[in-house]
């Protein structure tokens, strides 16, 4: 317990946190918008209607300047795992850095290969093997988010290894692999992708719609972005509820810290249901100073039962404890934004059946507009808290109960702690800049309504469905060039 | 016992030396050419030039990149020990690396963007060009010396208090240990490797005649004269400090690495006779194999070990299972990736001239 709390370690832990908060900015919307880039192209190719593609190329200039942040912060992320936590990185070398290198091949690479022909290729490949390309960076990239969250899932939940010889030895790959929460984990970060992209998309053609700048082409893309969020929120909220309940079984402490659970059973020894609405948790770390509870819900959300018990924090030695604080209101913060994302959508679909989503009609409800844009921030909010709530509700554990988190953590004074930390601070804040300059500069400017559509004046050489190899029309022969 | 799992182990952990081994050289051979082309354009006076340089390899610089997180990924993935420790050890070389690294893939996606900015994104292109090689050739003038590990109680007494639970060594140098001038000449060394490289690359990317054509060959034929001289420094240089390096060359199988050598040399001189010519692809393909051959020297002279007197490569590896599994899921992809990433390359061949636009693509 002492000498968990040093400085040193504090620092490696804020460092990591910040790392992994400003890389979670933006891998997020990659996934889920590469996906809706391909919507786009196979609704384009299949009814011909210019408009598919004038958006696609516009969303997909949004993409780009995400995928370079992504991946600059990305590999940052990659040496950060060598650096702050290299004791953790040898250890857990057998199960999480095979993940972590299944990850790059299998997705990263995958995805590196397709994307320079996915955004430098449109008049270069056919059609088809261009809609092959944004396919491929697509399923790539969700398969990058799966590995990940593998990995990321068996330090929640490591199941199928043992701690022998100070590294983790794999003893059943498949456990290891699909672990308790990754089950419930990868879904509802995956699902939290497509939230994002469809509400970022909806916010950025809600806004159109309120300058009215190409209101038409826009409405065309929040009409569907609408009814697919009707879909996937309620989804998002059954997939989190799920998830919850597997901590309660896998990751008591965690659980328990995110709802301010100090005591499995009431003074009179009955059982305790009571669901904190606030609550301000003591100095000790072992009671709530103050709460607002409302009895038989937290059973209610945990085992599905009126008086289920749920375990509490008393049911640990103190220095196995997480801190309150985070998990408790993240957590709060995160499923508060996930019901007011479902209204969105059920106001929106309303607007649909009563026939009031034209342009006209929806400048007549600005506010719904406005708050279509405030909502296109709300989900990145909500996966920072998500994000949160999981990593601090695990502490004291790097790999929850073998291995804790100071005996992952590299050793290094605090002088160059903090070097570091100013480093990766200045270096991702630069890189958030950037990327919110530009945002704004492609929003400014508006989609291209005017280059010619790609393979307009060359009908001859149009290339099958299904993409062949097409000749590139421009380019000269290297190898038989004569002196 | 033919199915002895030890013994399996063993053949696949080589087996995954040997494609580490071949990873790093996709990426010094892919990815240096694009670098030096950014040194080149270090140098270059107005803008348009390094527009043109960044638009020639456009379409195929994030892919030839990305070989280097394939290797950090394997390196992870197969021999966890050694990223664990060399992370540690190698924190400022790599570092500057990532610097490089990173200042060019956001000019890269910046700088056809840019309006007012674009100066500032084609500067740090060309900077981060001349950076990221520096730091990976310090990083492995670094690695080539080895560094300090402890394990339990030893460490201990180091860093007190932690570690002493765990029978991994654990790195135990500081931040500063990297740094000697074998390791600060390996680092010029890279950029002039890439330099040439780079020369290489625009020589056979841009039109005869074209401005940029022009320049690079005479480039080219400086650093090729450079890049010798810095070839024979460095292996004088190693014999001299190096006792297991000059244990191997000058052993038994002597005749072997003279061989090699006099293979290096023809090579490099195909590779300049070719480009005096004007045969530029042929010339830099002569080029690429030098490096390959020179990269694999080096990888022999270190067998057994994967970092000098530091970590074999049976100490460094995974266990058995974890080996066999990665085998088993991941070596068919290596040949994947070296398909579509050659699709990728042959997609966006062809000459260039300075006039071709970014934007026009």
């Amino acid at each position: 317990m002492l000498m968990e709390n040093t400085l040193p370690i504090l620092l490696s832990r804020l460092d990591f946190a910040w790392i992994t908060s400003m890389h979670i900015l933006w891998t997020p919307l990659t996934i889920g918008v590469s996906w809706i880039l391909f919507g786009l192209e196979v609704a384009w190719l299949r009814s011909g209607d210019e408009r598919w593609y004038r958006l696609e190329r516009f969303f997909e200039k949004i993409f780009i300047v995400n995928f370079g942040a992504g991946v600059a912060t990305g590999v940052t992320m990659e040496m950060a795992f060598g650096i702050l936590y290299g004791p953790f990185s040898q250890a857990a070398g057998p199960f999480f850095g095979n993940i972590l290198g299944f990850e790059t091949i299998t997705a990263f690479m995958y995805e590196a290969g397709f994307i320079g022909l996915m955004v430098f290729g449109w008049n270069k490949i056919g059609k088809g093997m261009h809609l092959f390309s944004t396919f491929n960076v697509a399923l790539a990239s969700s398969l990058s988010a799966y590995w990940i969250l593998v990995a990321n899932s068996w330090m929640q939940t490591p199941d199928g290894v043992v701690l022998k010889n100070g590294i983790f030895q794999v003893t059943n790959w498949w456990h290891a692999i699909f672990n308790a929460n990754a089950r419930w984990g990868f879904p509802h970060m995956w699902v939290a992708t497509m939230v994002l992209g469809f509400f970022v998309l909806a916010a950025v053609s809600s806004w159109y719609i309120l300058k009215n700048r190409h209101a038409d082409l826009f409405l065309k893309m929040l009409k569907p972005a609408v009814l697919a969020l009707l879909i996937v929120t309620p989804v998002q909220i059954w997939l989190g509820d799920s998830l919850g309940v597997d901590v309660a079984h896998s990751e008591p402490t965690s659980l328990a810290a995110m709802e301010g659970h100090y005591h499995t059973y009431l003074p009179d020894g009955k059982v305790n249901t009571g669901w904190h609405l606030i609550a301000i948790p003591n100095a000790k770390n072992d009671g709530n100073v103050f709460a607002i509870t409302i009895p038989h819900v937290l059973s209610l959300l945990e085992t599905h039962t009126l008086n289920g018990k749920v375990t509490g924090m008393d049911a640990f030695p103190a220095k196995d404890r997480p801190d309150v604080w985070v998990p408790f209101y993240a957590f709060r913060i995160m499923v508060a934004i996930g019901f007011f994302l479902f209204f969105m959508a059920l106001w929106g679909t309303a607007l649909i059946m009563r026939g009031k989503f034209t342009v006209s009609g929806l400048r007549q409800r600005p506010w719904f507009l406005r708050l279509m844009v405030f909502s296109g921030f709300l989900p990145y909010l909500a996966i920072w808290t998500g994000w949160w709530t999981r990593e601090v509700g695990r502490q004291p554990w790097v790999v929850y109960g073998l291995m804790r988190t100071y005996e992952g953590t590299s050793h290094m004074g605090i002088g160059q702690e903090v070097i570091w930390f100013l480093g990766y601070i200045t270096f991702e804040l630069s890189v958030w800049a950037g990327a919110w300059y530009f945002f704004s500069k492609i929003i400014r400017k508006g989609p291209d309504l005017h280059s010619p559509l790609p393979g307009a004046h060359e009908e001859g050489e149009a290339p099958e469905a299904g993409g062949g190899l097409v000749t590139p029309h421009f380019a000269k022969p290297v190898l038989r060039q004569e002196p | 016992m033919l199915f002895d799992i030890g013994r399996i182990a063993d053949t696949l952990t080589t087996w995954w030396w040997l494609l580490l081994s071949l990873i790093f050289l996709f990426y010094i051979g892919l990815d240096g050419a694009d670098l030096g082309a950014g040194i080149f354009a270090l140098f270059s006076r107005d803008e348009e030039e390094r527009g043109a340089i960044m638009a020639s390899m456009a379409g195929m610089w994030d892919g030839n990149e990305t070989w280097l997180v394939v290797a950090g990924g394997v390196l992870f993935g197969a021999f966890p020990l050694v990223y664990g420790s060399a992370f540690n050890y190698l924190m400022i070389p790599l570092m500057l690396a990532l610097w490089g690294v990173i200042s060019r893939a956001v000019a890269f996606e910046f700088h056809v963007h840019a309006t007012g900015s674009k100066r500032l994104w084609g500067r740090a292109f060309a900077f981060g060009s001349f950076l990221a090689p520096f730091g990976a050739g310090l990083a492995l003038g670094a690695t080539l010396q080895g560094f300090p590990m402890k394990v339990g109680p030893a460490m201990a007494a180091h860093a007190p208090g932690l570690f002493v639970n765990s029978p991994v060594p654990h790195y135990s140098g500081n931040a500063l240990t990297f740094l000697t001038p074998f390791s600060f000449f390996t680092g010029i060394g890279a950029v002039i490797a890439a330099g040439l490289a780079g020369g290489l690359y625009l020589c056979a990317r841009f039109e005869p005649g074209d401005e940029i054509n022009v320049k690079a060959q005479k480039w080219t034929t400086l650093f090729s004269y450079i890049a010798l001289a810095a070839i024979v420094v460095v292996v004088i240089w190693s014999y001299a400090i190096f006792p297991w390096a000059a244990a191997k060359w000058t052993g038994p199988h002597w005749w072997i690495w003279a061989l090699w050598l006099a293979v290096v040399l023809f090579a490099a001189f195909k590779s300049m006779m070719a480009h005096s010519m004007q045969r530029d692809f042929i010339a830099l393909l002569w080029g690429e194999g030098v490096v390959a051959l020179l990269w694999f020297a080096m990888w022999a002279t270190m067998f057994p070990y994967i970092v000098p007197n530091t970590w074999t490569i049976a100490q460094a590896a995974n266990p058995a299972d974890s080996i066999a599994v990665f085998t088993l899921f991941m070596t068919g992809f290596v040949p994947i990736m070296i398909l579509y990433n050659w699709y990728q390359i042959w997609v966006f061949r062809g000459r260039y001239t300075k006039k071709a636009s970014y934007l026009a693509h």
